[in-house]
């Protein structure tokens, strides 16, 4: 019988004492709803509570803290998102959907010019067109803003100078859109055109008129907006090494390609607050930039998020049009609508940065990786943005999951003018971790070891440091390694395939939500904060600030609390829409919703929990820690005949004080080291991820379709593993989509020649390999129910494990992404000529012979191996961290251990010759010290 | 994305149709022709050439034929693609048109006629102004050409149709009428010029069908596309060819989408004096594509795109010989 | 205020209603069906043919209402997602849709849903290939496509009889109103 019922419920129903009293053991069980004494309860889902509180669903990564509240209600269950069906019959209501009454339409003027100062601009014509009810510029709204408060570099509208194609200079309202659009025409502007920069690489010379000015701290006259220097570790190790790649890397931008364009409704109401409806990840920052652009008190603003139509982090700045659109309505005295186009979508941009990437990295003589060096140029368009950021991402989030004998980064992002990057799924890492993990794979050539063996032999261990400090807690990328080998069936095909077909690995870590609030200190204010309400019907209303865009926040909120009450999803509704009602919060971004919303979720929900079990206490006699929560009913745990009601619990609860209201919020626990820039990457927990990629390469056309994947992630739990996988999938696609055909194309005269979904070549179902996703759970002990995060994560490994499938199918590596046909065609041509001009059909396919050192790598993998079982499992809690591989003591400062163990931020003197490209930044100075010298 | 301002005319007949084409033309008020709508639609979207009439020829009747010999200009490519009724080159070729959802609005007639393309083009009217305009589209500015500068005589956007050259290797006739009448051109001399001129239509003519002589079904044709992504690419070159199997003299090779017309290539065929067969493949490929000059105006380079041509041909010509790949 | 083209009456059946709206001669089918329908559920994505989020059925066959001139669909019968429900009961595409994770953001679903129902209609036994190629002219971003394909695998298997129909939307749980006060409550203490 399950759950460890006496009887079955509903077993010798309507069988009553005479005097009324309950023959125990033997009553009707509730229905569905209310509980108390009918007959249809359903039984314990015992396969869905954990080992370690008496159910059968296994552990094998250890127990976890919040196992005791688990009802086996919702955790671990594939469902449907509980905003499906609204999305199904089309009443999701996403930006343009927002149709408000008198509402009238906006546009924007947009700079025909590259860099222009603007000199004056007239709008008397505009204004005296029958229909405009509104025009501003960048005069009506000169106070800056940024989503990074280090980095305010933005306008509403241009205030002295345009800085690309499409940058906004001016907005009109009118009836219609016809009649707005003619408006835009009328604007008479007196430009003084200035000389644009385009290449990166000339952002880091001086100029007469960089695009922006950092005061004291701009770096020279450049355009440099952000560098970085970091180095870690025993630099000495790199010296002779056994194998080392050395790789130059150029990666276009790409876009986020969301769906649904950005879209606007601004309208001030009666009381004079704005209501503004936009699709936001982060409505809490626009929220922010709103206030500051139009001097009006945050609580005066409301900023409401409609549904999300996708967003990547393509919808997470505080944007431009949210401010104009504002502006002419509070002009207008009636609501106003901005809808992009397409085109307008891709100048707004905030996508990926187009990098160039250099990494030298070096193994020693038993194939431990002694030296990561990354340098990271970065385009950052012509606004800050996250840039700040992205510069360190680029960097940090290389630092693992290996461990490493060095590490040496120098990061910089440079203005151009271009439309701004920014945050993209997978933010700053993913173009570095596919340099690393292709450097890694020559290396293992190098070496003739085999590429899975060579990462399995240097992971790092749970609950360690990595070389630059980040605090990794729970760790499955072992796991995931070893799943995706035997999955793809790895050992018999890897370098064995015919020409044209060739398999690959790569790997990925990334953040589970950012340790840093950007706008707050964590010691102050949590990071996430849930309201929760019960009334007499009891339905719960949760209250969060957590934006689903699509990924599925709202279900994993109400999921968690549905656990830990026994309810039922339905009775649990999430408002997170508007500003006015939702506590503050960071909103979807850097993968943070599901550790840290569900967490504070989870704690307003154990507060209500307690309450509920105190009225049972009182009702049933039975202390709370033999009382079991189950289907709307708590019940005494060795009989479940005695109990009550979930309605009657409540009802007591609420005797005194009527709703019951709770809060929960979620704070990260102080970590990380103290040199600048080190709360850069830190998050309270990490995903990890491998894949194995398989592909066909065209020789003749150099058109490469990748035909499988298998793809291992470590969520830590899967909350709802249908969405963990769907995340897993659909990262691929986008992942594939940047490494075979996506990029933003930037002509010969700077101008984005592909602003479109028909030029800008977003996979379609025929590209679309078959994922086979697998799903591993470390159990992280301060995630949800040990869950951590699935959104970003999974996008990175499939990078580099097509590149890598590319070389095992035709030998030739190639770093420059996309791997569109024209660029494959090339290497495989200059290849060909190389070997005396033999035909494309003849080239030879790379083989592996293993060398001695696969033995020692095999062997080392299986003594970690049972190393890592124990760290995660806490049977062994000793330290670890970034070094002991190497033979240092993990419990003394490793610079007391290594003469020469570094920790620098900055370049000494005599490294700023030997600095690779974006390292150059470094050799100009800073303003402030600029006048120090004189 | 608003619409400019036109008038939309829905004649019934073919008559009805050139009636109102001689009105317009009488009265030199401008018009185009809309057939599905799918390249037009996005031209007007962005404000390129836009008329002050269209003439949908949607609610003509009877111009939608679909067979072995004959195909109206209003046959829907999807209907096509899925007809087991037309030459299955014809099938194949509209098959691989841009995307299922197109295809079921695009026509035969429309694709034919397909408005030649380059990115410096089609783009939207402010991109276009950032640039200050193009050859094709200067909005009465006599602005450059901005694939090839300084060279203002011609238009170089390519002709980026799918199916001319299954067409063309078929020996296809085009049927075009208009206010003076009716009159036939063989395909392959329906194209002319440059990416502005385009084809042979006359003001207010517009094309009526396609027909094809008795014993096309003997034909075994084959066309290659080459594209990025299976889906909604134009092609960045295709080749088609066909034969009736053993007649070596019979062999029809057509290109499309690499200059502003499709080109057929009769002459490389006349140039090499010995009888077709598999053995000639290689000469015959590499001969097509010294004869072809791509320009930088498409999703791939030119270059590239060149290069492909021998490939493309030499597959499409081993697939109606009925070789092994 | 910018005069526009002249302004007709354009009649069509939107899921299966008659409807009359004045438009603009020239007007797209897409503009005509959320503004002046009012069928908001038709999305607006690229508008230019590629992203396929506006797809709608026009006499049955799914096509894309940002190309095509609602002139030229006069009096056609016209679907939209708006039209898919049986009131509360949710068609199974609908409901394949949310249980195998055809929708994430929600915003191509629209036109996934149109895309498979008139391949549903005609070929109740797709196979994948089938379906890929029923879909190739919508654009997801979220999903990767599979667990699209895999709803609309699903959702013809309940269109064959080889698998239950789902339960109606309206009830999505046998009982989800918790009963009010009125039972009989224990007193504390009461089992022992």
């Amino acid at each position: 019988m399950a759950g460890g019922y006496r009887q079955q419920p509903g077993a010798n129903s309507g069988e009553t004492r005479k005097d009324g009293k309950r023959v125990a053991g033997k009553q009707k069980f509730p229905p569905p709803g209310s509980g108390g004494s009918r007959p249809n309860m359903a039984p314990r889902d015992l396969d869905s509570i954990p080992e370690s509180v008496g159910g059968k669903e296994p552990q094998p990564a250890g127990s976890h803290i919040h196992d005791r509240y688990r009802t086996g209600t919702e955790v671990g269950k594939s469902r449907a998102l509980v905003d499906s069906h609204a999305k199904v019959t089309g009443q999701a209501w996403y930006g343009d959907d927002v149709r408000l009454a008198n509402e009238i339409i906006g546009k924007i003027l947009r700079s025909p010019h590259h860099y222009a100062k603007i000199k004056s601009i007239d709008t008397s014509k505009v204004e005296a067109l029958p229909g405009v009810l509104a025009v501003a510029t960048g005069a009506d709204a000169t106070n800056t803003f940024g989503v990074l408060p280090v980095t305010k570099d933005e306008h509403a509208m241009a205030v002295e100078k345009v800085r690309h194609v499409g940058d906004l200079v001016a907005c009109v309202a009118a009836v219609d859109e016809a009649t707005a659009m003619e408006a835009l025409n009328l604007f008479e502007i007196e430009w003084d055109v200035l000389d644009p920069v385009f290449d990166p690489r000339k952002g880091l010379e001086d100029q007469d008129e960089p695009i922006h000015w950092r005061g004291k701290y701009h770096v020279g006259t450049t355009n440099v907006q952000k560098r970085v220097f970091q180095e870690f570790g025993d630099r000495s190790l790199v010296d002779d090494p056994t194998a080392s790649s050395h790789g130059k890397w150029r990666m276009e931008g790409v876009h986020h390609g969301f769906t649904e364009p950005h879209a606007v409704v601004a309208h001030w109401d009666p009381n004079g607050r704005l209501q503004l409806y936009t699709p936001q990840q982060v409505p809490h920052y626009a929220h922010r930039a709103l206030s500051t652009v139009l001097e009006v008190p945050m609580h005066q603003i409301n900023v409401i998020r409609t549904f999300v139509g996708g967003g990547f982090g393509g919808k997470s700045d505080p944007f431009p049009h949210e401010m104009c659109a504002a502006i002419l309505a509070r002009k207008a005295g009636r609501p106003v609508r901005i809808n992009f186009t397409r085109e307008e979508v891709y100048w707004i941009n905030r996508g990926r940065h187009p990098s160039y990437i250099e990494v030298k990295m070096t193994a020693d003589d038993e194939a431990r990786i002694s030296g990561f060096d990354i340098d990271a140029l970065i385009d950052g368009g012509g606004f800050a943005s996250f840039g700040h950021v992205t510069s360190y991402y680029n960097g940090v989030l290389a630092t693992a999951p290996y461990e490493l004998g060095s590490f040496h980064y120098t990061g910089a992002r440079v203005w151009t003018n271009k439309p701004a990057s920014g945050a993209m799924r997978g933010h700053g890492a993913v173009n570095t971790r596919c340099a690393v993990e292709v450097g890694l794979d020559e290396m293992a050539e190098q070496m003739q070891v085999d590429p899975i063996d060579l990462r399995l032999a240097n992971l790092l261990p749970p609950h360690s440091r990595t070389i630059s400090g980040f605090r990794i807690t729970s760790n499955g990328m072992r796991e995931a390694l070893e799943r995706v080998r035997e999955g793809s069936e790895w050992d018999s095909k890897f370098r064995q395939m015919s020409l044209g077909k060739g398999i690959g690995i790569g790997c990925g870590f990334f953040i589970s939500g950012s340790g840093l609030p950007i706008h707050w200190d964590p010691n102050r204010f949590p990071h996430a904060t849930v309201h929760m309400q019960i009334d007499m019907d009891g339905g719960v209303t949760v209250h969060t600030g957590a934006a689903d865009i699509g990924q599925g926040s709202t279900t994993a909120v109400a999921q968690v609390v549905s656990e830990v009450l026994a309810l039922p999803i339905e009775m649990i509704h999430v408002r997170s829409h508007e500003s006015d009602t939702s506590p503050v919060d960071l909103g979807s971004y850097s993968s943070r919703v599901t550790f840290m919303n569900a967490n504070a979720a989870i704690r307003a929900a154990l507060d209500i929990r307690e309450k509920l079990l105190n009225a049972a206490w009182e009702m049933l006699g039975y202390h709370p820690d033999v009382l079991v929560l189950n289907d709307r009913r708590i019940y005494y745990k060795h009989d479940p005949a005695v109990g009550v009601s979930y309605l009657q619990a409540l009802h007591k609860a609420q005797e005194d004080k009527g709703s019951l209201i709770a809060s929960g919020a979620y704070r990260s626990p102080p970590m990380g080291g103290v040199h600048k820039g080190a709360a850069a990457g830190l998050a309270p927990a990490y995903s990890f991820s491998a894949y194995v990629a398989e592909v066909d390469v065209d020789v003749e056309t150099g058109l490469v379709s990748c035909t499988d994947v298998w793809a291992a992630h470590d969520c830590g739990k899967a909350l709802n593993p249908l969405a963990v996988e769907g995340q897993i999938i659909g990262s691929c696609h986008m992942g594939l989509g940047q490494v075979l055909s996506e990029k933003m194309v930037y002509g010969r005269t700077g101008h984005l020649q592909n602003p479109n979904l028909l030029e800008y070549k977003i996979p379609s179902v025929h590209e679309m390999p078959h994922v086979t996703p697998i799903i591993v759970e470390s159990s992280d002990p301060e995630g949800p129910f040990g869950a951590k995060e699935a959104g970003e994560g999974p996008l990175l490994p499939i990078l580099p494990a097509v590149v890598n499938a590319v070389y095992d199918a035709i030998g030739v590596r190639i770093r420059d992404l996309p791997l569109t046909p024209d660029i494959v065609w090339k290497a495989i041509s200059s290849k060909t000529r190389s070997l005396g001009g033999i035909d494309e059909t003849e080239l030879p396919s790379p083989r592996l012979e293993h060398s001695p050192l696969q033995a020692t790598l095999v062997a080392r993998g299986a003594e970690h191996k049972v190393r890592d079982r124990r760290r995660q499992r806490s049977e062994d809690t000793s330290a670890y961290v970034n070094g002991v591989l190497f033979g240092f003591d993990p419990n003394q400062p490793l610079e007391d251990q290594v003469e020469g163990w570094k920790s620098a931020v900055e370049p000494v003197p005599e490294q700023l010759a030997e600095l690779g490209l974006a390292g150059k930044a470094w050799l100009k100075k800073e303003q402030r010290q600029m006048r120090g010298d004189q | 994305m608003l619409m400019p301002p036109f008038n939309l005319h829905h004649p019934e007949t073919v008559e009805e149709a050139c009636e109102l084409a001689s009105t317009f033309l009488a009265n030199d008020e401008s018009f185009d022709w809309v057939a599905g709508g799918t390249d037009l639609l996005p031209n007007y979207k962005w404000h390129i050439n836009v008329k002050k009439h269209v003439i949908s020829l949607a609610n003509i009747k009877g111009i939608d034929t679909i067979s072995m010999h004959e195909i109206g200009a209003m046959a829907r490519l999807g209907a096509l693609a899925d007809s087991e009724d037309v030459h299955p080159l014809i099938a194949s070729a509209a098959s691989k048109v841009a995307s299922f959802l197109i295809r079921n609005n695009a026509t035969l007639g429309g694709n034919i006629c397909l408005d030649t393309r380059c990115f410096w083009f089609n783009q939207s009217e402010d991109w276009r102004r950032s640039i200050d305009w193009c050859h094709k589209e200067d909005c009465g500015t006599g602005s450059d050409c901005r694939v090839i500068p300084n060279q203002n005589t011609l238009c170089v956007a390519t002709y980026q149709g799918d199916i001319a050259p299954s067409l063309m290797v078929l020996e296809g006739l085009i049927h075009i009428i208009g206010p003076s009448g009716q009159r036939q051109v063989p395909v392959n001399e329906f194209f002319k010029l440059d990416g502005i001129t385009r084809n042979v239509l006359e003001s207010g003519e517009f094309v009526l069908k396609v027909t094809f002589p008795e014993g096309v079904e003997h034909r075994v044709g084959s066309y290659k596309k080459l594209r990025v992504r299976e889906s909604w690419d134009f092609p960045e070159a295709g080749v088609a060819s066909s034969w009736i199997v053993g007649q070596p003299s019979s062999l029809r090779i057509a290109s499309t989408a690499l200059e502003s017309v499709p080109r057929y290539h009769q002459s490389e065929i006349d140039a090499i004096e010995e009888v077709f067969s598999s053995d000639l493949v290689g000469s015959l490929s590499k001969a097509i594509m010294k004869s072809i000059k791509p320009v930088n105006n498409t999703a791939l380079p030119p270059r590239y795109r060149k290069s492909m041509v021998r490939v493309l041909t030499k597959r499409s010509l081993h697939e109606i010989l009925g070789d092994k790949a | 205020m910018i005069p526009s083209a002249p302004k007709t009456i354009w009649e069509a059946i939107v899921n299966g209603q008659e409807v009359q709206a004045i438009a603009p001669s020239n007007a797209i089918l897409l503009d005509v069906l959320r503004d002046e329908v009012g069928m908001l559920g038709v999305k607006r994505g690229c508008d230019l043919g590629t992203c396929g989020c506006c797809a709608v059925m026009i006499d049955g066959e799914p096509r894309l209402s940002c190309l095509c001139l609602a002139g030229q669909v006069q009096h056609q019968e016209i679907t939209t997602v708006e039209g898919l429900a049986n009131g509360a009961h949710l068609a199974p595409i609908q409901t394949c849709f949310a249980t195998h994770g055809g929708s994430q953001c929600g915003f191509c679903t629209p036109g996934f849903l149109m895309s498979a129902e008139a391949l549903l209609n005609e070929n109740q036994d797709p196979t994948r290939d089938d379906i890929a190629l029923a879909i190739e002219g919508n654009l997801c971003r979220c999903t990767g496509y599979q667990q699209i394909i895999d709803s609309i695998e699903a959702a013809a298997e309940i269109k064959r009889g080889d698998a239950p129909a789902p339960t109606p939307a309206s009830d999505p749980h046998p009982n989800p109103h918790p009963e009010g006060p009125d039972e009989p409550s224990m007193p504390p203490g009461h089992a022992r």
